[in-house]
């Protein structure tokens, strides 16, 4: 049997993980710390085991939100990566939007109702299109993003240079 | 259903570490999720949450967020002191789409739409179904949760005459 390897990393591909075992407690946090760090609704979280987790290309940074709590994420694109508390279980949690394949991991529980927001009730109900409906009429401008995206591909990569943002 | 009408401005935000702060004075009628493979890598999540605002009813109150592009076409603005994702923005549109949750009172907006439904994977249809295990309170032992309240880093979620961000480690 292969051993097990997940992979994922920031927007622009500055840094990179890879993590040796499986995923577990895939969760949505709804505390108000999560939301405000994600700017969003929520955040969803799995962990593993510390030794688990492998930095395979760049650095963390690291804002303690309190001194509970380390909250790793990109220097150069900001993309929220890792939560872990500082005398903790020695775990490491993981964003699952960083994931290369986030699909693959299906959050099981809630955490944190108490800052729920009232429209996370309606979300499966919203009207939809996709990103293709939405840009009938204007598929030069989507195919200006696919051909110039500086997003770092699904999967590792041998070499990478991120594009630089205005953070450094 | 969702409430179709907007609420009435002014609205303030900003990123967790309070370096960035933001005013409103007027949203556009778009708040919506985006669940696009972009939006979902920039923001680390499951879909980005994001309501528009024109130029001229935004000011950045504090500091100035960092802003990576994404592709030729958007720029995406986020703090570089503590990484909150703030914003999603075209190059040349005159608008930013600010993140809901970075709003001091992200309840006030409603959501409208989704988008980006191709990367919206199944198990994200029936979010109801996702089983609750209760508020922070019920999950966390009390000395925890006063650890964290007392060492709370978190900018507040209202406007402040001062404040200093607790610094992040950067590489």
């Amino acid at each position: 049997m292969n051993p097990v390897r997940i992979t994922g990393g920031c927007q622009c591909g500055a840094v990179r993980y890879a993590l040796h075992t499986e995923i577990e407690g895939a969760h949505l946090c709804h505390c108000r710390m999560c939301q405000k760090q994600f700017g969003s609704y929520f955040a969803p979280w799995g962990s593993v085991p510390r030794e688990k987790f492998e930095l395979t290309r760049g650095t963390l940074a690291i804002f303690q939100s309190s001194l509970r709590a380390e909250r790793g994420f990109c220097r150069n694109c900001g993309t929220p990566l890792t939560f872990g508390y500082i005398d903790g279980d020695g775990t490491i949690s993981v964003s699952l939007g960083s994931l290369d394949h986030p699909e693959r991991v299906v959050p099981r529980q809630q955490n944190s109702t108490e800052a729920r927001l009232p429209w996370f009730a309606v979300l499966p109900d919203l009207p939809g299109r996709t990103t293709a409906e939405w840009g009938a009429g204007y598929e030069r401008q989507l195919e200006d993003i696919r051909a110039s995206s500086r997003q770092h591909p699904d999967h590792d990569t041998s070499s990478w240079t991120p594009h630089p943002s205005s953070a450094r | 259903m969702t409430d179709r009408r907007m609420p009435e401005g002014p609205f303030s935000g900003g990123c967790q570490c309070g370096a960035i702060r933001f005013h409103a004075t007027r949203l556009r009628g778009n708040p919506h999720v985006c669940y696009c493979r972009m939006c979902q890598k920039a923001t680390g999540n499951l879909f980005a949450a994001l309501v528009g605002v024109r130029h001229e009813h935004l000011t950045w109150t504090r500091g100035r967020p960092a802003e990576f592009m994404s592709s030729d076409v958007a720029a995406r603005g986020f703090c570089p002191n503590c990484g909150t994702s703030l914003y999603y923005r075209a190059a040349s549109g005159p608008h930013v789409s600010l993140s809901i949750g970075a709003f001091d009172e992200p309840h006030r907006i409603a959501l409208w739409y989704q988008m980006g439904l191709e990367g919206k994977h199944p198990s994200l249809m029936r979010l109801e179904s996702v089983e609750e295990v209760g508020t922070t309170e019920a999950n966390e032992k009390p000395e925890d949760i006063d650890r964290i309240r007392n060492s709370n880093h978190q900018h507040p979620d209202h406007d402040t005459e001062t404040w200093m961000p607790h610094r992040a480690v950067l590489p």
